[in-house]
């Protein structure tokens, strides 16, 4: 039964339909969903593209290692698996649908302060717990919708090109990854969320998220996996071995273990049957947990901050 | 007091007083000392990679030394100190490109929401010598944090190299440092104007961070994606085992997308500033061990397409009328 609009219940999804709506309205949140979504479209185009080339070129290779007397080596091609099409969503989804779900995340929280609003949801009958419950609800509605959107072009690009096709234990990899991607974005959306609810200035609620994801998406794959900033965004060589020191396999086991960025890396990779043979999450917590642990690290403080969020909060004083 | 000095002084008081703001709240200490850190990170585990490499090889060559075999059949790990700063290249490419763009919105949204741009303009002050003096404080700033990361990523290169660090290894890296400045200028100039136009500036801050999430890292990844030799681990012609002047014949078919996907590098600035530094510092193999002339003059484009594009954007920010009325909202 929908429960009646003036009930605790009734109240926190109006709370979360509106807040969803609001952040919806902006032309900066759109923009980066815009993106988001093109990105993904990109992605599946590029994967097709990327592995129709390196056929062309073994083809071109094979016919010129025959005309030269020389043995002719498997097509690498052969050994891609047809969901590793995708390869490139896990980039994006580290890249834009992080800072997508950051800017989601903020914006939920920094539109009510700056329309001065929340005085006025404060003297309704609404506990901290609803409204919490509310705010996050909003944001994973959009979160889930950003990643279904996602998932549907994916399913799409499987379906249009006919040369693929997927077995019935690939298309619940295509599934597990999507919500493994999910969950990711949700995490700097919750993290966003209680940094906006914490800062005194609209621009540190935004930048202390974004230094966040700066730091796990660029200096910790680093110090785990001695990966420059440019091979982390490359999903191939992204998964390249680290050197054989006691230095990276103390800092891919201790380090690793909450790294969250290599954490998706190495999922996302299982998931879309692109991990070498071989090579594997060097952390103690294996990826999956150590995504699921950090989701639960970013839930309880967002719940935290929002349930002990001052609702007697003006517009910013800047 | 000639015409030259009476038209530059009120931008020089606009950009010493930003300065100054920008010292006393430790603003550009903070970020220029984060830069710093993902710089020297990148630095140390590249010594730690490289410290590794030459292990293997020196008991690879004591093997066939014990075996009496040639150790000619292994290759020596080629070692130029300045290549270690690869990854901190990349920093400053992201992260650099990042903390500009905070800058330049900074510089903007000072003013905004105060008031003080309205009793500014009771001065005698032109609206371009307002908006030349606050860029110009930024790309000091900018300057000052740029040279404390590069500073200290050459006494620490000097320390963890073991050979030291000569004149010449010094001047590549002030070149570099110019480079890097003509850089991140083009983010701090394109989010200074993004916050000076746009009704809200925290929006202004997120298209400025979309811009360079574009440009940074999309249009580089994109062309980086469609190299087909990235595709394969390893390299698609070393699993084919394909000698280099046969690779070059058999891309002769692929000259189309070659150009495809050279221009998606092209349109990004940033593609240009590794470019360069990365022949500067000797990073790309075929520069390394080079004179710094002829890699200067060979990679004039790239660093014409960096100054013109700060330039271009230098101008605009100049140009475009800003509206005190606007700025008067946060």
């Amino acid at each position: 039964m929908t429960p009646a609009p003036q009930s605790p219940a009734g109240l926190g999804r109006l709370i979360a339909s509106q807040s969803a709506r609001f952040a919806l309205r902006e032309r900066t949140v759109a923009l980066l969903g815009c993106m988001f979504v093109v990105l993904v479209l990109i992605s599946a185009w590029l994967g097709w593209q990327a592995t129709a080339t390196v056929n062309r070129i073994y083809l071109d290779a094979a016919a010129f290692l025959q005309a030269t007397g020389q043995p002719v080596p498997p097509n690498p091609v052969l050994d891609i698996s047809a969901l590793s099409l995708l390869r490139n969503m896990s980039v994006y989804v580290s890249l834009i649908g992080a800072l997508a779900a950051i800017a989601v995340g903020n914006r939920l929280i920094t539109l009510d302060i700056k329309a001065g609003v929340l005085p006025l949801i404060g003297t309704r009958p609404l506990s901290a717990t609803t409204f919490a419950r509310a705010k996050i609800g909003a944001l994973a509605g959009i979160v889930l919708g950003l990643g279904s959107i996602a998932g549907l072009v994916s399913v799409l690009t499987f379906a249009v090109l006919p040369t693929l096709s997927l077995t019935g234990v690939q298309w619940l990899q295509l599934l597990g990854f999507f919500g493994l991607s999910t969950v990711y974005m949700l995490i700097f959306g919750l993290i966003g969320m209680a940094a906006a609810c914490r800062a005194r200035s609209e621009t540190v609620g935004l930048l202390v998220p974004v230094t966040i994801w700066l730091t796990l998406t660029f200096i910790l794959p680093q110090l785990t996996g001695n990966l420059n900033p440019t091979a982390a965004i490359n999903p191939v060589a992204a998964l390249a071995a680290p050197p054989d020191t006691w230095f990276f396999r103390a800092m891919g086991q201790g380090l690793g273990s909450v790294s969250v960025a290599d954490a998706y890396k190495f999922g996302a990779a299982n998931l879309l049957d692109m991990l070498p043979a071989g090579i594997g999450s060097p952390a103690i917590i294996p990826p999956l947990a150590v995504l699921g642990l950090a989701a639960l690290a970013a839930f309880g403080v967002a719940w935290r901050a929002l349930t002990t969020f001052n609702m007697a909060t003006g517009e910013y004083d800047v | 007091m000639s015409d030259l000095t009476f038209r530059f002084a009120p931008i020089r008081t606009i950009a010493a007083k930003d300065i100054r703001d920008a010292l006393r709240d430790r603003f550009i200490l903070i970020v220029s000392v984060f830069l710093g850190l993902a710089a020297v990170t990148a630095l140390i585990t590249g010594a730690i990679a490289l410290r590794t490499d030459v292990a293997t090889y020196t008991a690879a060559k004591a093997t066939l030394l014990a075996l009496g075999k040639p150790v000619d059949a292994i290759a020596a790990p080629e070692f130029y100190p300045l290549r270690l700063l690869r990854g901190a290249i990349e920093q400053i490419e992201i992260i650099g490109a990042a903390i500009a763009i905070l800058i330049g919105y900074r510089a903007a949204s000072g003013e905004r929401g105060r008031q003080t741009l309205a009793l500014l303009l009771t001065r005698p002050l032109r609206r371009w010598q307002f908006v030349a003096g606050k860029a110009l404080a930024g790309i000091v700033l900018l300057a000052g944090g740029l040279a404390l990361v590069l500073g200290g990523l050459a006494i620490v290169l000097h320390l963890v190299s073991g050979v030291g660090l000569g004149p010449d290894d010094l001047l590549r890296i002030a070149v570099v440092w110019g480079a890097a400045i003509g850089y991140t200028s083009c983010f701090l100039l394109l989010s200074f104007g993004l916050a000076l136009h746009m009704k809200h500036a925290v929006q202004a801050l997120l298209v400025a961070f979309a811009i360079w999430l574009t440009l940074v890292l999309i249009a580089p990844q994109i062309g980086d994606t469609l190299d087909p030799d990235n595709q394969v681990a390893g390299g698609v012609f070393v699993q084919l085992h394909i000698a280099k002047p046969d690779q070059v014949v058999i891309m002769q078919g692929y000259a189309t997308f070659e150009t495809i996907r050279d221009g998606i590098e092209q349109a990004s600035v940033t593609k240009h500033f590794e470019r360069f530094t990365f022949a500067v510092l000797g990073i790309k193999p075929i520069y390394a061990g080079q004179p710094l002339g002829p890699i200067l003059i060979e990679k004039t484009g790239e660093l014409i397409w960096i100054f013109l594009t700060a330039l271009g954007l230098g101008i605009v920010v100049l140009a475009l009328p800003i509206n005190p009325d606007r700025l008067a909202k946060a």
